[in-house]
């Protein structure tokens, strides 16, 4: 693994001085090679490939719609071609645990997106420019952190019904952001008071090309790692709001919704809980190990 | 209250039924005679008031503290004088009605034949805005205090119809024969009222008061309804108890898990998905008994999609395509029973129930209802969209199975979507308002065992419940020819004649009949489940 970074035409061009056993290369350089070389890493990363599979071509895995659903099977256990059985309608529950993955990992995806940018974003205004546009957007984190975020969700959603995740998303965005601009925010500071920022405006260099060049480059890990870390908690969140009736509505597919029905029904058909359940469990745990090597890999002091 | 014959036990598997009827026998033990029955309830839509109440878990309420001129017996459902001493008729028009001695309402003030008369004069004058005015339109005089136009001043205040005659005897005059008109007179719209409704509405609507078993202690909405037995009521069904407290829930499942941690004494409406665990979990303290209660879907003719030859043939579709015999056997556990027709089987044969009246269009048949359909001119709007509350009667596992038999009549998916609506009373009012896009579930309690009720309520030209609006002068006229019939047998065969015209028009679906179901805790005994499914909860008895 070291030889292919060492071919890294940045890191030889960067560190031409540097001690011939062991070239010096770029924190992200290290990160990758730390990364690789982390078993935690490589599983919860095969997991993830496997989840993008489930969710993005269900119909690889199985040839049942999860909208095929005939009431003579109602809550029957396994079956041959019906590994996980059927609900209470008859459904294969395979097949909607297969495309329940794609909910949530669509959510999971676009509300880490969306809170990575506009958190961003906003924490870096308020860590980059100080005075009272710190103490402005400061204070709206305040506010927008002081909301409890399932009980804004049972509000704000169950007045908004829509058959699309984008409701559910932009929910999400919307109260979601607070602790990435947080992190933004410290990051950006702690950047912003070194040399080579200062270096580059004693150069007479404006403020968009600092904060583009010199302070997101190396302010953003961080960030990355809150916001990596985050998103299995969205998709836990995602599942909780759809459980409660307020997030993903039908005909959409949802785990959320699917434990939400064999909650009730567990005594006589506990497969139509478990199998949701153990998706999203192994989803979400993957999402937040997959968080959690990458912090290990961009924080030296971790090492 | 002829031709009613008590259905006991007929349907469903064997095993279920234990305890149908009056369960838990007689009680061994002591009991404690004020000891406080905690039972399942929902919130009721509006404020409990006889005359504005119109639906099943604001009529459990009424059912506790009020007491009208006839009641029907909570095993046959036969109708028998409570207050009345005797209501008497020459001709089926003018009814002389005679209270028993020495009445009182729970506030002490006596029960006059006034306090039937200012009540139902209440109740019929449009400017109340009482949903119950239209039991009252045969009275004569009931168009001078409700015109047909609902935005019209009423010409008099008071019905010609009613007349006091003395302190305890009063006069109805109807507008045509009506053979059976007492056989309604159970039902709690027609219930007496104390001058302090008159007086002070407002503190009455704060706690009701009326002359039944129980007075009313306290309400907190979404919480619980607490009631005590009234030591001075003197009718013949006094409480065993020393009160019931309606606990509210937003879910049967919760009731039952209460039920079964000793946390609630009864839960009527055992949700579908603890029907197969009821019978191991509770043994005899299980019940199910049939009830009459039909469940249909009922469309919106408000919206004119929805009128027209075409549209009926798409209703007709509809139903075929819906498979009735795998939703009651897999959603219910078999405790409701395929509807073939719009009433109900605790009327009997004689009653007017007639399994024929539907036919075809309540079999299944996903090949001719997709052929109907598409005749029709497709669903209006390209999709059918199925409203309901969701927080009782299990109803969200029905839907998604009727859609699911909708979806494959059709072979297409999504042809039909769920509206899950969070609580009953936001589902009641969304339908009352005229919200609803797409067929819309329309439960029926019948008021009172009688044919009439099951149609004339339901579907007749701007009844009471006619939620859906549906209008058929050819069917309003067939009721009113069938109420003036001279014998009960001859008002019978007319309400089936008219009910033919609802297999025609299809202004609603039939789905099933439904079973009373109910569970009950250690503490309690003699839990039993009237003929409407409603616990009958003052003789029910604490054990120590």
């Amino acid at each position: 693994m070291p030889d292919v970074l060492q071919k890294n035409p940045e890191n030889t061009a960067a560190a031409p001085a540097a001690a011939a056993p062991e070239k010096a290369r770029s924190l992200w350089g290290d990160a990758v090679a730390t990364l690789l070389r982390s078993p935690v890493f490589l599983i919860s990363g095969l997991l993830i490939l496997l989840l993008l599979t489930v969710a993005f071509w269900p119909g690889l895995f199985t040839s049942m719609s999860p909208y095929d659903c005939d009431l003579a099977h109602s809550r029957q256990g396994s079956a041959p071609g019906h590994p996980f059985g059927f609900d209470v309608q008859g459904c294969d529950v395979y097949a909607r645990t297969l495309y329940g993955a794609k909910a949530s990992v669509e959510v999971g995806v676009f509300v880490t997106a969306g809170v990575f940018l506009l958190g961003g974003l906003l924490g870096m205004l308020a860590g980059f420019f100080g005075g009272w546009w710190d103490s402005l957007l400061s204070r709206i984190t305040d506010i927008f952190f002081g909301i409890p975020i399932v009980l804004g969700g049972l509000v704000i959603l169950s007045v908004i019904k829509a058959n699309t995740v984008w409701p559910v998303i932009g929910f999400m965005i919307a109260f979601g952001w607070p602790p990435i601009a947080r992190v933004a925010r410290g990051s950006v500071i702690t950047v912003k008071q070194q040399d080579f920022v200062q270096a580059a405006k004693a150069l007479g260099a404006g403020n968009g090309r600092i904060m583009l060049r010199h302070i997101v480059p190396n302010a953003v890990a961080p960030v990355i790692v809150v916001s990596t870390i985050a998103l299995g908690t969205y998709i836990s969140l995602e599942a909780t709001l759809s459980f409660l009736g307020v997030g993903l509505q039908p005909p959409t597919v949802s785990w959320g919704q699917d434990i939400s029905t064999a909650a009730a029904q567990y005594r006589n058909a506990p497969h139509m809980l478990l199998w949701p359940a153990g998706a999203l469990s192994l989803t979400v745990l993957s999402f937040i190990m997959l968080g959690e090597a990458v912090r290990g890999a961009l924080d030296p002091k971790q090492r | 209250m002829r031709g009613v014959t008590r259905v006991v036990c007929v349907v469903g598997a064997g095993s279920l039924l234990a305890g149908c009827g009056v369960a838990g026998g007689e009680s061994r033990g002591g009991t404690d005679p004020n000891g406080v029955v905690r039972a399942s309830w929902s919130d009721p839509q509006r404020p409990i008031e006889p005359g504005n109440t119109n639906e099943v878990q604001g009529g459990k309420v009424l059912g506790l503290i009020t007491r009208g001129l006839t009641r029907y017996d909570p095993k046959t459902a036969e109708s028998v004088n409570d207050l009345a001493e005797s209501i008497e008729t020459e001709d089926s028009r003018v009814w002389r009605i005679r209270l028993r001695e020495g009445l009182r309402f729970s506030d002490g003030t006596p029960v006059t034949a006034r306090s039937f008369t200012d009540a139902w004069n209440y109740t019929a004058n449009i400017t109340n805005k009482q949903v119950n005015a239209p039991f009252f339109q045969y009275v004569e005089g009931y168009a001078d205090v409700h015109p047909a136009d609902e935005t019209a001043r009423p010409r008099a205040k008071t019905m010609s119809g009613l007349k006091v005659t003395g302190p305890r005897t009063f006069e109805v005059r109807l507008t045509q024969r009506y053979a059976t008109w007492a056989e309604g007179l159970g039902y709690q719209a027609f219930a007496p009222l104390p001058r302090l409704f008159f007086e002070d509405h407002a503190a009455w609507l704060r706690r009701p008061v009326g002359n039944g078993p129980y007075k009313v202690e306290s309400y907190r909405r979404g919480k619980a309804m607490k009631l005590v037995a009234d030591p001075a009521y003197r009718g013949p069904d006094k409480a065993r108890n020393g009160g019931v407290e309606l606990v509210v829930y937003t879910d049967p499942n919760t009731a039952y898990a209460d039920l079964l941690a000793g946390n609630l004494d009864v839960a009527d409406d055992i949700p579908a998905a603890q029907l197969p665990n009821a019978a191991a979990d509770l043994g005899d303290r299980f019940v199910v008994r049939p009830a009459g209660i039909i469940q249909t879907v009922s469309f919106p003719f408000y919206d004119r999609a929805w009128r027209g030859a075409r549209a009926a043939k798409v209703r007709r579709g509809i139903s075929m395509a819906i498979d009735r015999d795998a939703i009651t056997k897999r959603i219910f556990n078999g405790t409701r029973i395929p509807a073939k027709d719009w009433t109900s089987p605790v009327l009997g044969a004689k009653g007017g129930y007639d399994a024929s009246v539907c036919g075809e269009v309540c079999s299944y048949d996903p090949k001719k209802a997709r052929r109907l359909i598409e005749e029709g001119g497709g669903l209006p709007g390209g999709k059918l969209v199925l409203t309901s509350n969701v927080d009782t009667g299990s109803h969200r596992d029905w839907m998604d199975a009727v859609c699911h038999s909708v979806d494959k009549a059709l072979g297409r998916e999504h042809s039909c979507v769920v509206n899950p609506v969070g609580t009953f009373a936001d589902y009641r009012t969304q339908v009352t308002d005229r919200k609803m896009t797409g067929p819309f579930r329309a439960g029926w309690q019948m008021d009172y065992p009688n044919i009439e009720n099951f149609l004339s309520k339901l579907y007749y030209t701007d009844a009471s419940s006619n939620d859906g609006g549906h209008s058929n002068p050819e069917f309003d006229r067939l009721i009113d020819q069938a109420n003036a019939a001279p014998s009960a047998a001859a008002a019978v065969a007319g309400f089936k004649d008219a009910e033919r015209i609802l297999a025609r028009d299809v202004p609603a679906i039939p789905l099933w009949y439904q079973n009373g179901s109910a569970g009950f805790s250690e503490r309690v005994r003699d839990v039993a489940l009237d003929p409407f499914s409603v616990p009958v909860y003052q003789a029910i008895t604490v054990t120590r």
